[in-house]
């Protein structure tokens, strides 16, 4: 969530349109071959910053991870020994240069006990992408459905009720909303499984078991993303093309789907890319409460555990997926503004 | 674009409100001197149901429910409350120079675009991790650190329109320093803003601080604290489901009524319509 309260004044990437002006059709293909080139290498730009900023972020604050995990009554050549074992004897530019060469090579690094990062998670991460990836299509369907909804009825007692109950919503922590959905679906009326069972492979064994995490990820983020539909029709009504088409006496069902929808579709984008960060970060919270065998419980015991490599791997690879979802709804926009020279 | 002092309605709607906010908010920090018992000592078989003693139950240790409800918020409030004070005040000090200084403000915009790659949660645990004697300042720290970019975003389209005002720009053409031009000029015509992106930003410090506490990263046990409560007597559902319903309705009315204050505070814009028929 906490981008989301200004994502929408990002800046969009890529070229200066007016440079693109009067090419011939020719060039078409090139032209949108280096527009995704920049909006690539933009995204690659940041992420690495992202795990420059982990490093230096860890390197700074007073812990390390042999400290956290030595065992009382440790001796100092026991815990020079394990500093040696997991690397931390090595020059800190050297150090860097591991750990920033990693992500690429999909060595997240080693965990305080010495087991490799990316074996802890190489089970539970696909999971939690399940969850996630599930929570982010329906947030779509649901917050385009909502908003265009309540967008037809300007001003009406639904554009008022959904407006309203979508900003409500949008501030309620997961995990609350994860215990009143238990409450009601699991507890009283018995209808969904209040926990996941695992089957013999670590996956969920039913998929009934995605349905109450799913929602407990949707409801808030729906809240979030309806009210950014709502807003994005409502700039976008106001282009001369869409009043045309309504004084061409078109449908006003037709006029959104086919007017209206394409031109707000990039901030729609946005705000959904925006909200990837926020279901990854909630999936780890709501996976707690049931029992869901995905990264949450891995960062749980990191957490017991002091250690921190665990978390800072979990961090880069979310990162590493929050960024393509990102280049995706910089594509998205691209491809809109594109069509439109 | 100096905003006009407000209608009286309009104060009258802004406190009506603010009410329960401001109510929870007192109770929450005043709660651990109405505790009727010791928030540490059994006084109940473990998940025991309400009973006379004991009007929400036990909890897993079988101590009392309705004590640790009343003392487990205050901490939570008050890291929140810090959070959005903090923030607050170096947004809108940033957002300003931003305005006035257009280098600085594409600095904040690419420090944004990458913190958009963290989610406040892995960033919040690896701080409180790597800072083991932080506590709760740790937390504080991580979720300052994390919140200032996108409120100096918020605060600085704010402050553009009156950075370019007349008045600013003649003080600066007269060699006013730059920290004058910001505290003079810019950020008192900036309260409205401001005090919408306080109300903002103490929404999203109760979700973050809360979401932590339930992670068991900043409070710790035996500590009474709301999100870690919901935590600790998930296991007991089935017996005393007041031991989790209780603290998740608190901070659940917490984050909505602090929500809907927000939602008054906020400049008011006319409607837009949608124009489709």
């Amino acid at each position: 969530m906490a981008g989301e309260l200004t994502s929408m004044t990002t800046a969009p990437a890529g070229p200066d349109p007016t440079a693109e002006r009067g090419r011939s059709a020719r060039h078409a293909v090139p032209a949108v071959l280096r527009r995704v080139g920049v909006v690539l290498v933009n995204r690659t730009a940041l992420l690495f910053t992202l795990l420059a900023l982990v490093f230096i972020g860890v390197e700074l604050l007073p812990g390390d991870a042999a400290h956290a995990t030595s065992e009382r009554g440790e001796s100092a050549a026991d815990l020079a020994q394990r500093r040696a074992l997991l690397g931390l004897d090595k020059p800190v530019l050297e150090r860097f240069w591991d750990w920033m060469s990693g992500l690429p090579t999909g060595n997240l690094g080693t965990s305080a006990h010495g087991e490799r990062v990316t074996d802890l998670i190489s089970t539970a991460f696909p999971n939690t992408l399940l969850l996630g990836a599930t929570a982010l299509l329906l947030t779509a369907v649901l917050s385009l459905a909502l908003g265009s909804w309540a967008a037809l009825r300007p001003g009406r007692r639904l554009d008022r009720t959904v407006t309203a109950a979508s900003t409500a919503v949008f501030a309620v922590p997961e995990f609350v909303v994860a215990v009143a959905l238990v409450l009601v679906l699991a507890l009283w009326t018995g209808w969904l499984p209040a926990v996941t069972l695992t089957g013999a492979d670590g996956t969920p064994s039913s998929w009934t078991m995605l349905v109450l995490p799913v929602l407990a990820l949707t409801v808030p983020q729906t809240g979030w993303n309806t009210r950014i539909v709502r807003a994005a029709l409502a700039d976008e009504a106001r282009a001369p093309h869409v009043e045309t088409a309504v004084l061409d006496g078109l449908s006003p069902l037709r006029v959104l789907t086919r007017h209206v929808l394409p031109g707000a579709m990039p901030t729609i984008a946005t705000g959904l890319a925006t909200s990837s960060g926020v279901l990854l970060g909630g999936a780890v919270v709501v996976e707690t409460i049931f029992n869901y065998p995905g990264v949450g419980a891995v960062l749980a015991s990191a957490v017991a555990d002091r250690d921190t490599p665990v978390i800072a791997g979990v961090t880069a690879l979310a990162g590493a997926v929050i960024s393509c979802v990102l280049l995706l709804a910089d594509l998205t926009r691209d491809a809109v503004t594109g069509e439109r020279r | 674009m100096v905003a006009a002092a407000p209608p009286r309605a309009r104060i009258g709607v802004i406190l009506l409100h603010s009410l329960p906010a401001l109510l929870l908010v007192c109770l929450a920090l005043a709660g651990p001197w109405l505790a009727p018992h010791s928030v540490t000592d059994p006084v109940t078989a473990p998940f025991a149901e309400p009973g006379a003693g004991a009007p929400l139950g036990g909890d897993q240790l079988g101590r009392d429910v309705w004590s640790r409800l009343l003392a487990g918020g205050g901490q939570l409030v008050l890291s929140a409350l810090l959070i959005a004070v903090v923030v607050t005040g170096a947004a809108a000090v940033l957002g300003a120079v931003a305005a006035l200084r257009p280098k600085v403000g594409k600095v904040v915009e690419r420090v944004a675009d990458v913190l958009i790659l963290l989610p406040a949660v892995l960033g919040i645990m690896l701080v409180a991790l790597s800072w083991p004697e932080g506590g709760r300042f740790a937390v504080v720290l991580a979720a300052v650190v994390l919140g200032v970019p996108y409120a100096v975003r918020l605060a600085a389209n704010a402050a553009a329109p009156v950075a370019g005002a007349g008045y600013v720009e003649s003080a600066a053409a007269g060699g006013e320093r730059l920290w004058v031009l910001v505290v003079r000029e810019i950020l008192p015509n900036l309260r409205a803003t401001l005090l919408a992106l306080f109300g903002l930003r103490f929404v999203e410090a109760v979700y973050v601080v809360s979401t932590a506490g339930f992670l068991q990263v900043g409070p710790q046990p035996p500590a009474a604290d709301w999100a870690l409560m919901i935590r600790e007597n998930s296991p007991g559902l089935l017996l005393n489901p007041w031991a989790v319903v209780a603290p998740s309705a608190v901070i659940g009315l917490l984050a909505l009524s602090v929500n809907l204050a927000a939602g008054a505070l906020a400049p008011q814009t006319g409607r837009k319509a949608v124009t489709v028929r």
